[in-house]
């Protein structure tokens, strides 16, 4: 399964996605693609979605694959320690 | 000249009316007194007059008692001395003798009742000095038998009183006879018994009134003879109506006479010979008699008259020196009515408020044009009616301390407390640094004072002069307009409620910076209000319209355009409200590099977008690198975010205060609120070296901005949370 994150996912825009990400934690026990080639800014609530999708799929015996981050999200992955958490492409 | 001579006489017809009224209460008071004084003393004056009449009644009464008594108990030993003729001589000295009100004593026998003593046999005795005479009354010149008491005396069973007469055999006295029939032992009429009585006595019990000396009484018999009266010749020669009828105004005294025959009770007034008198009458009716006692007008009334005099006399003065207080207080009123005309030539309540409102709203913008980072002008066009429009202005320590306001109401009272507002200004602001502290305060002066409900809207701000940042508060004020060159928009404002509404408000400041160049441009509601004939009103959209037209131009321009703009726009129409503009327009000559920039956001995360393109402003500005102006967009951010939602209450509206200060070789950053203390550099960092089940969802926020700036410290002042960061270049 597939999602595409597109544009800002800032402070307010997290609040709405993190209504939206039931369908993916349904589908915690499988293969899920977070594809981030047209996200171009994250914060920390951005980051605690990648970070609950993730915790589903360890518990749900899943896998979470991040493709196409930007250098300056790559940054950030980094500093939070997320690259090392996250299977990236 | 005209007007002053109208105002003169305004006064002096106010004085007269003074003086008129208080004459009317003060002779109504008098007039009251004096009337029930008269009333009282009238009825003191026929009571004694009543009392009078009564006391002689009695006395006369008890006389007449005495002789009636007399010649009773004298019947039974007159019957018994019928049988030896000679001893009814014995018999009427011995009458005489015990009797001292009797002055003689007569028995008139029957006609030949004893015919050896001829055919009239009458035995008299009377005193003559202090001696007793007698003599036989009866001859053929004194036919007793014909005579009219003789003949009513046996006529009646009660005996019968004699009309008085002059005693003309003896001693010249006004006499009365009682007399009454003796019948002897058979039943028959024998003899008449008679006691004669003086009258003389009567004269002085009667013809005094002892409490008025000018009064007098009469007596007169049944028939009208007067028996007393102050005329001595007219004593038994003259009857009361024959007097009557010889007075020339006699209508009255006719009926007095009358009354008095008829033994009526009763008081009235006549007029004799111009005098009121009043007389007062009462029958004695043991002799059929009666009695009047006249006493004149001028006698009952002659003290309460002098008094009232008196009073009138009184009155008069005090009249005279309160004229003259009221003529020296008058003249003085009108010299000091003439000073002030010439000074102020305020002659109406409009003037006043006008001169009030005007001379508190500063019009010399001199004390702060000598700086060449300021340009400021200001002007109220004055409607007809007078408002409370005020503005206010005054430069210190570098920061210029700026105010607008309108007050609710019109006219005087609405003058009155813009001049408050405007002190309150002045003296609140000269120990407040803080637009929101002196706002608070002036709020709690005028809301603790206020018994008028009269409110005040303001805009008040505190620009520095320095850098163009300017700390605002507004208190229910129209928004500002923002004015720069070609552009215009209106300042966001946080409504707040207007001055004076309620104690205890709570005031939210804000800040914003102006760059060089960019103006403020404050009015009052009769700007946006003004209205044409067709009811159109001037608007937001044409201010803004104009603003942008006039963006750029010098401030004393844009004020004279701006109110030439309203003035073409009502066309003529009388402006039903002040119009007042505030223009303060900051020219600071250093380059814009050197400023900071603020922002103010509500604690609503939907605001973070408005901190994206402040940001990116800074960033484009400034010539910052992208992936730079990213991490710092984050660090802001998380730092803002994290305000947003833990700083205030749940459900309460907060603001986020975040300035920039883009330097050369640094990035400085502020972040303050004024919620509740929280200090986030505190917060252990997270373990980002952790598995996935031991990474905890939150905390990732404030480790970004530590990670992303250099340097992020915390302190609390004056309430606020700062949150202060730097990030070298």
């Amino acid at each position: 399964m597939t999602a595409r994150l597109v544009g800002r996912l800032d402070t307010p825009a997290a609040a709405e996605v993190t209504q939206e990400i039931q369908p993916l934690l349904d589908h915690a026990s499988e293969t899920i693609v977070l594809d981030c080639s047209e996200l171009t800014y994250i914060s920390s609530s951005g980051l605690r979605i990648f970070l609950t999708i993730r915790k589903a799929a360890s518990a749900a015996g899943g896998h979470v694959v991040i493709e196409g981050l930007s250098n300056e999200i790559r940054q950030v992955f980094m500093m939070t320690g997320f690259l090392q958490l996250f299977e990236i492409r | 000249m005209a007007k002053k001579q109208g105002n003169k006489w305004g006064y002096a017809f106010q004085a007269i009316v003074t003086v008129i009224v208080a004459l009317a209460t003060l002779e109504a008071t008098f007039l009251l007194q004096y009337y029930f004084s008269r009333k009282s003393i009238y009825a003191e004056a026929t009571r004694r007059a009543e009392g009078q009449l009564e006391a002689t009644n009695l006395m006369i009464t008890d006389v007449l008692d005495q002789v009636e008594t007399t010649v009773r108990n004298n019947v039974w030993p007159v019957r018994k001395t019928l049988a030896i003729p000679d001893s009814l001589w014995s018999l009427t000295r011995r009458i005489v003798d015990c009797n001292p009100s009797v002055s003689g004593t007569a028995i008139a026998t029957m006609e030949n009742y004893f015919p050896d003593r001829g055919r009239l046999f009458c035995p008299y005795a009377y005193r003559n000095g202090d001696r007793i005479d007698t003599l036989q009354l009866g001859s053929e010149s004194y036919n007793y038998l014909e005579k009219e008491w003789f003949l009513k005396t046996l006529e009646s069973e009660d005996g019968y009183w004699s009309e008085p007469y002059f005693d003309t055999g003896g001693g010249e006295m006004l006499m009365t006879t009682y007399s009454l029939t003796v019948s002897d032992m058979q039943g028959r009429p024998a003899a008449v018994l008679t006691a004669d009585i003086s009258l003389d006595w009567f004269t002085d019990l009667v013809g005094s009134v002892p409490e008025y000396p000018g009064a007098f009484s009469a007596l007169v018999s049944r028939t009208g003879k007067l028996m007393v009266c102050p005329a001595p010749a007219l004593v038994m020669k003259k009857t009361a109506q024959e007097v009557a009828a010889d007075m020339a105004d006699s209508t009255a005294v006719r009926d007095i006479v009358l009354a008095m025959l008829a033994g009526e009770r009763g008081s009235r007034q006549v007029l004799y010979k111009g005098e009121k008198e009043y007389v007062f009458y009462a029958p004695i009716n043991r002799a059929n008699w009666s009695m009047a006692i006249v006493i004149p007008h001028k006698e009952i009334y002659g003290d309460v008259q002098r008094v009232g005099l008196l009073v009138i006399l009184l009155q008069v003065l005090g009249l005279l020196v309160m004229s003259y207080i009221l003529y020296t207080a008058m003249k003085n009123q009108m010299r000091f009515r003439d000073v002030s005309e010439k000074k102020n030539r305020m002659d109406s309540e409009l003037r006043v408020a006008r001169d009030i409102q005007m001379s508190m709203i500063p019009t010399s913008f001199l004390s702060v044009s000598g700086r060449e980072e300021l340009d400021i002008s200001g002007m109220v066009v004055p409607a007809k009616e007078v408002g409370g429009d005020l503005y206010d202005f005054y430069d210190r320590d570098g920061k210029l301390y700026f105010c607008i306001g309108d007050v609710s109401g019109k006219g005087v009272p609405a003058a009155l407390v813009m001049s408050v507002t405007r002190s309150l200004f002045r003296s609140v602001s000269a120990h407040e640094k803080s637009p929101q502290r002196i706002v608070s305060a002036m709020n709690e002066s005028m809301a603790d004072m206020n018994e008028n409900d009269m409110f005040v809207t303001c805009f008040l701000g505190i620009l520095d002069l320095s850098t163009g940042h300017l700390r605002y508060c507004n208190a229910g004020h129209n928004a500002p307009v923002r004015v720069g060159s070609g552009k215009a928009a209106f300042l966001d404002v946080i409504p707040n409620l207007p001055l004076g509404v309620m104690p205890g408000m709570k005031f939210q400041e804000q800040e914003t910076d102006l760059a060089g160049g960019e103006g403020l441009f404050l009015y009052t509601d009769g700007l946006t209000e003004a209205e044409n004939a067709d009811h159109a009103l001037f608007g937001d959209a044409r201010l803004l319209e104009n603003a942008v037209r006039l963006g750029g131009g010098k401030a004393d321009d844009f004020v004279k355009a701006m109110a030439a703009a309203v003035k073409s726009h009502i066309r003529g129409c009388n402006p039903s409200d002040d119009l007042t503009m505030l223009y303060v327009r900051f020219t600071n000559p250093s380059p814009a590099a050197g400023a900071d920039r603020h922002l103010v956001l509500h604690n609503d995360i939907d605001e973070i977008p408005r901190l994206q393109a402040f940001m990116q402003s800074i960033a484009e500005e400034t010539g910052l690198g992208h992936a730079l102006a990213m991490s710092l967009n984050l660090a802001l951010e998380e730092a803002v975010s994290n305000v947003m939602l833990y700083a205030y209450p749940p459900e309460t509206d907060g603001l986020v205060y975040v300035s920039a200060h883009i330097g050369e070789d640094r990035l400085d950053f502020r972040i303050s609120d004024n919620g509740i203390p929280f200090d986030p550099t505190v917060a252990a960092d997270p373990d980002v070296a952790a598995d996935v089940k031991d990474r905890p969802i939150g905390g990732l926020g404030i480790f970004l901005v530590k990670h992303i700036m250099d340097q992020v410290s915390y302190c609390r002042e004056n309430g606020k949370n700062i949150l202060s960061m730097t990030k070298k270049r």
